[in-house]
């Protein structure tokens, strides 16, 4: 069961981080001419608003099976860690857990911020709201598969 | 918006004094609200916090007039989010160091 819900939240994390990476880029960028057709234009053009409920529904789900599985990382790796004195992995895995949590508490204002029609007055709000959800989700995304291999990193 | 800015906000305060609402002992996969002696194994604290910020942020979203704040607003939020993360930096940079 809980095999299956480290896989569940693997997965869901790859989606939020895709939806938040291209969203983040989409956003910075001043969109060019179509005709360009370069990858990096494709990449600008897209219609950044569009993955706004996209973003808060998977991370709500992603934290939601994260908070599931907490329980066994605490009785079951963070003792690993502690015995393998891993003192950066247990580390990692604190500020994963307050990027998750700050990353949670900004998602109402994430969310105003991208309602349509977009307020112009939102517009800083909307860019940097979204760059640090996307700083915590690609954080929380690379320490938790650090954490998942590292049995096999530190034998 | 003032949801946001009040969660976020005392959610830091709330790890950084410890005021964790409950806290969930993984040895006997329960939740209380007052602290049990060190024999009932490590707890998990984390919950307690994210329940603190969510409740001191939904409050403050209750009881703030809009207009108080009114055009700040927007740009307040970001900047708490941003303090709060580089605090949650500082805070955890001490495994690494």
């Amino acid at each position: 069961m809980m095999t299956a819900l480290l896989i569940l939240h693997g997965l869901i994390a790859v989606a939020l981080l895709g939806a938040v990476t291209h969203q983040a880029f989409a956003v910075s960028l001043r969109r060019t001419e179509a005709r360009t057709r370069s990858f990096v234009a494709r990449f600008r053009a897209t219609d950044a608003g569009a993955y706004a409920t996209t973003v808060v529904v998977l991370y709500v789900a992603v934290m939601a099976v994260g908070a599931i599985l907490y329980p066994r990382y605490r009785f079951v790796v963070r003792p690993l860690l502690q015995t393998m004195d891993l003192r950066s992995a247990n580390g990692a895995f604190e500020l994963k857990e307050h990027l998750s949590a700050i990353g949670l508490m900004l998602l109402p204002a994430y969310w105003a911020s991208w309602k349509q029609p977009l307020a112009a007055e939102y517009g800083s709000a909307r860019l940097w709201l979204t760059w640090m959800i996307a700083l915590a989700v690609w954080w929380n995304f690379l320490a938790g598969q650090l954490l998942v291999a590292i049995k096999g990193l530190f034998p | 918006m003032l949801f946001s800015l009040g969660a976020t906000l005392s959610y830091t305060l709330a790890y950084y004094f410890d005021w964790s609402l409950f806290q969930y002992y993984v040895a006997e996969g329960r939740f209380h609200i007052s602290p049990l002696p060190e024999s009932a194994g490590p707890p998990i604290l984390w919950y307690g916090w994210l329940a603190t910020g969510a409740l001191i942020g939904a409050a403050i979203a209750l009881i703030t007039p809009r207009a108080l704040i009114g055009r700040l607003l927007p740009d307040l939020v970001w900047l708490v989010g941003f303090v709060s993360l580089f605090a949650a930096l500082m805070y955890e940079l001490r495994w690494f160091l």
